[in-house]
């Protein structure tokens, strides 16, 4: 690497997941100097997307963040091996044809329209670098169906699979809810959101509806939680599409790059294939001395992706133990009936239940119209919090009830895990900042608000985590016209907008 | 055909009218003019030492092509080419690529090579692609023959044409635009069947509820 890079920076950034690239733009936006790098040769570390050749290597070659990767071609390999059988159109060779076309991602995410990643992007206009398509349909199982769970009132009054009671059930349950306010309904404090349900006198039908994917709740949740939750998507409905949900177009890896374009935009210096080797603590001074590839650099901070942090620091941390357990099938044919997949789209969210409800997996189906694979294909992400080493028998339960009845063809199958550490929440041993790595989560909620807490404990909370940044007409640069708009003389519409968000916040 | 608002948060000036928007990005070696080549074109100026633009991300410009307005939004790679670690999400949904290289550097054209390849990779298959060789205002230091540039591209079918520019002669740069927004625009009036998916969502953008009967708040 011809190395012209700066020997100085206000903040090392190690790993470019979504909460260290989140950490790395907020610092570069109020101006602080950053170098961002990471030891991969990709953006994005657990959370990064990879074409279907990319990934397979990956899971041939198991790093830090992913083990007990394994797949398997489940189609003929060439066109000639089949010549006897009716004609197939996806073969082992066709896939990797197409490999490029592929988006397979780690750690797969839907956003709600109105949750904490929406209101972040739109808030810090890291937004122009992201386009999303809304999911299609929340489903639920109901006697091995895929059924939509109806979303809208249209979607209420269209649907088959409630009664004309049950209808107005399940209208006058959410309206409900929508309207309860904290000090209605006391006699539910402490208690569980189904005994609250329960209370309601719904059929089971609503009852699992709500359960399974408007509240997303098990039988241990309490009151306030589920009301929350089911607020949360009552709330986030009608923004965009048909469900309250969001997928980023090209897969969830796109997201930590945008806002790594963010922080290189105002400055950050990006380097990848580069990891850190080591750190110490400079005398007299409290810079920190970071040497990588070679190089000693000083450092005022330090913010590290615990599967990047070098071997003499990872001692302090606990064993790598397997957290999540992944599987991932792309197949010639959707899930669900053809109503589900209506004109080839068919984003679809479905929270799936095994052991009584005691274990929960969540199911991604992308159709072509995400961008994350070719036309006529599916893909399908399982996700499940791991509890073994072994990701397929993790997902057992839950492909069971998946791939039974009306199976889809599926072509390719892949497993894998991805590990995590146990962070402690202190260790005056760690002159550094640590992030989290990647939970079972739907939405991005906790790696935000992870991102946030680092960078209120590196600048304070005085500093905006993320304010706007100005759109190119805004920005007077040497030499232009000086009529341009300046960052403070913002068109009115907007300044409203970002007055009213900072109240919603 | 509607555009779709770049700046997602901002609504776009009435007057500001326009039947085209194209994605166009900048890319090759670092310090080959990229930057001043943007500015040369969106403000008609050149300042000799750049440095970095803090916060200037993507250009805007609308130019006449064939009777019709064609606004194009130009980005620039903010730096990440100096490690080789433009992202890939930087390549996502764009209409043309302009690769630069600067004619007094060898290096920067023996680049280019894979700087196609990293096009090739994560570009639709039917962008169309540039080539310029910049700086040609200085002719004693030359090092890449404009004929071997030519020859190039010949063996490389994707780039459209190569064209030789100086932004701060102000050599050629306009041209080198308003052909890359022709060759754009005859693309799209041939390709009209290939419609748009307007099923994407940029943020900020949400429609009306009252226009859209499908999606009805529950409440």
């Amino acid at each position: 690497m011809s190395d012209d890079l700066p020997e100085e920076f206000d903040l090392i950034v190690v790993g470019t997941g979504f909460t260290e690239s989140c950490i790395a733009a907020a610092a570069s936006r109020i101006g602080k100097t950053v170098l961002h790098i990471d030891a991969n040769e990709y953006y994005g570390d657990a959370w990064s997307s990879f074409n279907l050749e990319a990934f397979n290597c990956l899971l041939e070659q198991p790093n830090f963040t992913l083990r007990n990767g394994s797949y398997i071609w489940h189609g003929p390999e060439s066109k000639e091996e089949n010549e006897e059988m009716e004609i197939v159109s996806w073969t082992r060779e066709t896939l990797l044809e197409k490999s490029r076309r592929f988006s397979l991602d780690l750690s797969p995410r839907v956003a709600y329209s109105d949750g904490e990643l929406v209101k972040l992007l739109i808030k810090s206009n890291i937004c122009r670098y992201a386009e999303f398509r809304a999911v299609d349909h929340v489903c639920i199982l109901s006697n091995d169906e895929l059924v939509s769970v109806p979303c809208s009132r249209s979607d209420v009054f269209n649907t088959k699979m409630l009664t004309m009671v049950e209808k107005r059930m399940l209208m006058k349950f959410l309206t409900a809810c929508n309207d309860y306010k904290e000090e209605d309904e006391l006699s539910f404090r402490g208690r569980t959101f189904l005994e609250y349900l329960q209370a309601q006198r719904v059929t089971d039908k609503i009852g699992t509806c709500v359960m399974q994917a408007i509240a997303m709740c098990d039988a241990n949740t309490s009151f306030e939680v589920g009301m929350q939750r089911t607020n949360r998507f009552l709330g986030s409905l009608g923004r965009y599409g048909n469900t309250p949900f969001l997928f980023p177009m090209y897969g969830s890896g796109e997201l930590p790059q945008c806002f790594c374009r963010l922080c290189a935009v105002f400055g950050g210096v990006y380097c990848l294939k580069r990891s850190l080797d080591g750190i110490t603590q400079a005398e007299q001074s409290n810079e920190l001395l970071v040497s990588s590839a070679g190089k000693t650099l000083r450092a005022k901070q330090v913010v590290c992706a615990p599967a990047q942090l070098p071997a003499s620091l990872a001692r302090h941390y606990g064993e790598l133990k397997p957290h999540i357990s992944r599987g991932l099938f792309i197949a010639a044919s959707p899930l669900g009936n053809e109503e589900l997949n209506k004109g080839g789209g068919g984003v679809i969210l479905l929270r799936l239940l095994a052991e009584e409800g005691a274990r929960e997996a969540c199911l991604l189906q992308l159709a072509h119209y995400s961008g994350t694979c070719p036309e006529g294909l599916y893909i399908f992400h399982l996700t499940t919090p791991a509890i073994s080493e072994d990701p397929s028998a993790d997902l057992a339960a839950f492909t069971a009830q998946l791939f039974q009845a009306n199976a889809p063809q599926i072509l390719y199958s892949a497993y894998f895990t991805l590990t995590a550490q146990t962070i402690p929440k202190t260790s005056t041993a760690m002159p550094i900042c640590c992030t989290a790595a990647p939970t079972y989560e739907l939405d991005y909620d906790a790696a935000i608000a992870n991102a946030r807490d680092i960078f209120d404990k590196l600048y304070g909370e005085a500093e905006e985590f993320l304010p706007r940044a100005p759109d190119p007409e805004e920005i007077v640069v040497e030499g232009e016209d000086p009529s341009a708009l300046r960052e403070h003389s913002l068109p009115e519409d907007l300044r409203a907008q970002l007055q009213q968000m900072d109240i919603a916040e | 055909m509607t555009a779709r608002n770049p700046q997602t948060l901002m609504a776009l000036p009435n007057e500001d009218n326009f039947d085209f928007l194209f994605k166009i990005v900048l890319i090759g070696d670092c310090c080959t003019g990229k930057t001043s080549i943007l500015q040369r074109f969106k403000t008609g100026n050149y300042v000799e030492r750049h440095g970095n633009t803090i916060g200037v991300d993507f250009s805007m410009k609308t130019i006449e092509v064939e009777g019709k307005q064609v606004k194009l939004q130009i980005w620039d790679t903010a730096g990440q080419e100096r490690f080789r670690t433009i992202t890939q999400s930087y390549y996502r949904a764009n209409n043309g690529v302009i690769i630069v290289y600067d004619i007094t550097k060898r290096a920067t054209f023996a680049n280019l090579q894979k700087w196609i390849e990293e096009v090739r990779r994560y570009t639709a298959s039917n962008v169309l692609i540039i080539l310029i060789g910049n700086k040609c205002d200085l002719e004693e230091e030359r090092e890449v023959d404009f004929e071997e540039a030519r020859q190039m591209c010949q063996y490389i079918p994707e780039i459209l044409f190569v064209m030789e520019t100086s932004a701060k002669e102000n050599t050629n740069v306009e041209d080198a635009f308003r052909c890359l927004a022709t060759e754009l625009k005859r693309q799209h009036d041939s390709n009209s069947v290939q419609a748009i998916d307007d099923n994407t969502v940029q943020l900020g953008q949400s429609k009306p509820l009252k226009s859209c009967s499908s999606s009805c708040n529950l409440t």
